[in-house]
């Protein structure tokens, strides 16, 4: 089975699942000396279980601002303003310290981008996992140290490596230690912020390829988090695509590739330099992205846009519409459906 | 794409091989970093180097932009070997001929002072313009042309007042201020967020059009080595394995490494429909390299004689040539004496 085509495991598609994540209308502001950042706008979107939903934009557009409302990790100047994080039901950002605490790791983990940082330098990678598991549930040594050479296993660690110390390992290692970490007590769900940007390509591809297995074997969701917008349609069965803190599209992977609906969405796909098929100009963006103290007035990729409409763009804020069962597009271009489908 | 036959290279490196000395007298080991490299940078024409971290292709461009002395071989520029020439004005000289673009333009540029700063200094240091009316002047084309207008409010401004691109465009401006022949450009847009790449590598692309400046681009990512250049080195553990018409590599890879790092680039018209690339081990230890290919371990059509000595350059139809026993057979005959 393969993560390409909507698989059967990709529940977005059944009405009858419901959605194990729901951000409704999120907001969150920075507050700098300068004024408020409106970092995230509004966004909402579902996460089904057993999906890759890939969050994609560039630096800046708020894809780990939203990662951090998710997981609570935001620390001021960062305040959420405004909306709920429902997971199975349960608003995340009201939940009690003790709570929370529960909640990450056994239903919710995270994996950094940097796992150079994300270890703790002074301890082996066995003693970290071993960390995690007991820290939320009294496990005797022995089984939590026999768990944590399996995991080490699942993600291809070689088992003998449970004592070394993170400097003894390689960028690559690093990462998928982190990986077994975030898998230590089966959370439902993964985010990944980046979980391979700091990697080779080759790297990349191999912990791709791991992260693939794994999820074929446990059935979590992930939420990968990435600037690359191709290895996103690569892993990812469904795509939200973030421009200035605001969600601008979503929509299968396939469809995201092949019918972009939003002019940033079509840009941003025809920014990659492609090793298949003929080599063509390309002519990415101009411009770069808004200061979000002072953001553009109505759409905020207008001034950007070749196909902005002035006195439209330039003014109203384009909500975001569905055009189609899990496919919604803000954009003033784009029409809703005349007759419901 | 530039024919480079009837011409004579700008630039050319020579077995170029550079040892690192680690840790103490008796206790350190040697980095061999890179490994007997050879390749011609010609005017107007971009080469690509492509590797992954670690397999020497920064120590390349650092030793041909003289940062570094090489440990073994040659820097011809016009076919006079510039190490020999000593002392510091030969080193302006070659500095005039041979710019250099780094990779991190957050870094590149002193944050205390205005953008005009960075490139004026060139113009006085290499005395491109004398007097303070010809050096605005000069200045101000030299943000138009790399398109940073207007350009009388650009040079006032702070590098904190710019985003990455425009800082990256400012070291290209520097780069360009002394007139260069060659462009070392050392992952000139791998910081710069994906929008903004294609202006720089566009912009990159004209001026190599418009002023025939010879470009090395060093890129671990080989779609925009495919995008921009002429022609791909690729690297592995310090040595060129391969060299190849940028077409002819990612449509024909032949070095095994190469058809493994090509594999590895991700696309989403292929998704992961394709079988998994079958992807063994990592990179080896630079210090502990044995005589043999330092990919052998690693390689699926390994033979004996890989074990024992790096195979020097099969040069192969189409004016490519890669350094694997694979393709002895397949050598075609060359008229010049082979790069080795």
């Amino acid at each position: 089975m393969t993560l390409s085509n909507p698989t059967p495991t990709a529940n977005y598609a059944d009405d009858a699942v419901d959605p194990l994540l729901q951000i409704q209308e999120l907001n969150v502001e920075y507050r700098t000396q300068r004024g408020a950042v409106k970092a995230v706008e509004n966004v909402t979107f579902d996460i089904f279980p057993n999906e890759v939903f890939g969050l994609a934009g560039e630096s800046g557009c708020g894809k780990t601002t939203v990662a951090n409302a998710i997981t609570r990790l935001l620390k001021p100047p960062a305040y959420i303003t405004g909306g709920k994080i429902l997971f199975q039901g349960t608003d995340i950002l009201s939940m009690s310290d003790d709570d929370l605490r529960n909640f990450r790791w056994e239903h919710l983990s995270i994996v950094f981008q940097s796992a150079m940082n994300a270890l703790n330098p002074v301890l082996t990678i066995g003693n970290q996992i071993i960390d995690a598991m007991q820290a939320h549930k009294a496990t005797p040594y022995d089984e939590a140290r026999a768990r944590a050479k399996h995991l080490l296993k699942t993600v291809g660690i070689d088992v003998e490596r449970v004592d070394s110390y993170p400097h003894q390992l390689s960028g690559g290692m690093r990462q998928r230690a982190v990986i077994a970490i975030a898998l230590a007590l089966n959370p439902e769900l993964i985010i990944m912020d980046e979980p391979t940007t700091a990697l080779d390509v080759v790297v990349q591809k191999q912990i791709l390829q791991e992260i693939k297995d794994l999820r074929e074997q446990f059935g979590f969701s992930i939420i990968f988090i990435t600037h690359d917008l191709s290895l996103l349609v690569e892993i990812s069965d469904r795509i939200g695509i973030m421009y200035a803190g605001k969600l601008v599209e979503t929509g299968p992977s396939a469809q995201i590739f092949a019918d972009p609906k939003h002019p940033y969405t079509d840009r941003l796909m025809n920014s990659f330099p492609t090793v298949h098929g003929p080599r063509k100009e390309l002519k990415g963006i101009p411009g770069s992205p808004p200061d979000l103290i002072d953001p553009p007035k109505g759409c905020r990729f207008h001034p950007r846009c070749e196909l902005a409409i002035e006195g439209e763009c330039n003014v109203i804020i384009p909500p975001l519409i569905t055009i189609a069962p899990h496919r919604d597009v803000a954009c003033h271009l784009v029409k809703e459906p005349e007759t419901a489908s | 794409m530039t024919d480079k036959k009837d011409r004579q290279p700008i630039l050319e490196a020579v077995n170029l091989t550079k040892h690192f000395q680690t840790g103490g007298a008796f206790s350190g080991g040697v980095v061999k970093a890179v490994q007997g490299a050879s390749f011609k940078l010609y005017r107007g024409h971009v080469v690509a180097l492509v590797g992954e971290s670690g397999s020497g292709k920064s120590t390349i461009v650092r030793m041909l932009a003289r940062l570094y002395e090489p440990t073994e071989g040659a820097i011809l520029y016009e076919g006079e070997n510039v190490l020999e020439q000593k002392g510091r004005k030969s080193l302006l000289k070659y500095r005039s001929l041979v710019q250099m673009v780094f990779q991190d333009p957050f870094s590149s540029l002193n944050p205390v002072h205005r953008a005009s700063h960075a490139v004026e200094r060139p113009l006085k240091i290499y005395r491109k313009a004398i007097g303070k009316k010809l050096i605005r002047q000069k200045l101000l084309e030299l943000f138009e042309l790399v398109s940073l207008t207007p350009a009388d409010e650009f040079v006032e401004k702070y590098p904190h007042q710019l985003s990455g691109g425009q800082r990256q465009r400012i070291a290209i401006a520097r780069a360009l201020a002394v007139e260069p022949q060659v462009i070392l450009a050392d992952e000139p847009v791998s910081m710069l967020d994906v929008s903004i790449r294609l202006g720089i590598l566009n912009l990159m692309a004209e001026l190599r059009e418009r002023q025939q400046i010879g470009f090395l681009y060093v890129t671990h990512d080989l779609a925009s080595a495919r995008y921009f250049s002429d022609e791909i080195l690729v690297m592995y553990a310090g040595f060129i394995v391969e060299q190849a018409d940028s077409e002819d590599l990612i449509s024909d890879p032949k070095h095994p490494y190469t058809q493994m790092l090509l594999a590895s680039v991700p696309d989403p018209s292929r998704g992961l429909k394709t079988a998994d690339v079958d992807i063994e081990g990592e990179i080896p230890d630079l210090t502990d390299l044995g005589t043999g290919c330092p990919f052998a371990p690693r390689c699926k059509h390994v033979m004996e004689q890989c074990h024992h000595a790096m195979p020097e350059p099969t040069h192969l139809e189409n004016d490519r040539w890669v350094r694997c026993y694979l393709y002895e057979d397949e050598a075609v005959n060359m008229t010049e004496p082979a790069a080795d």
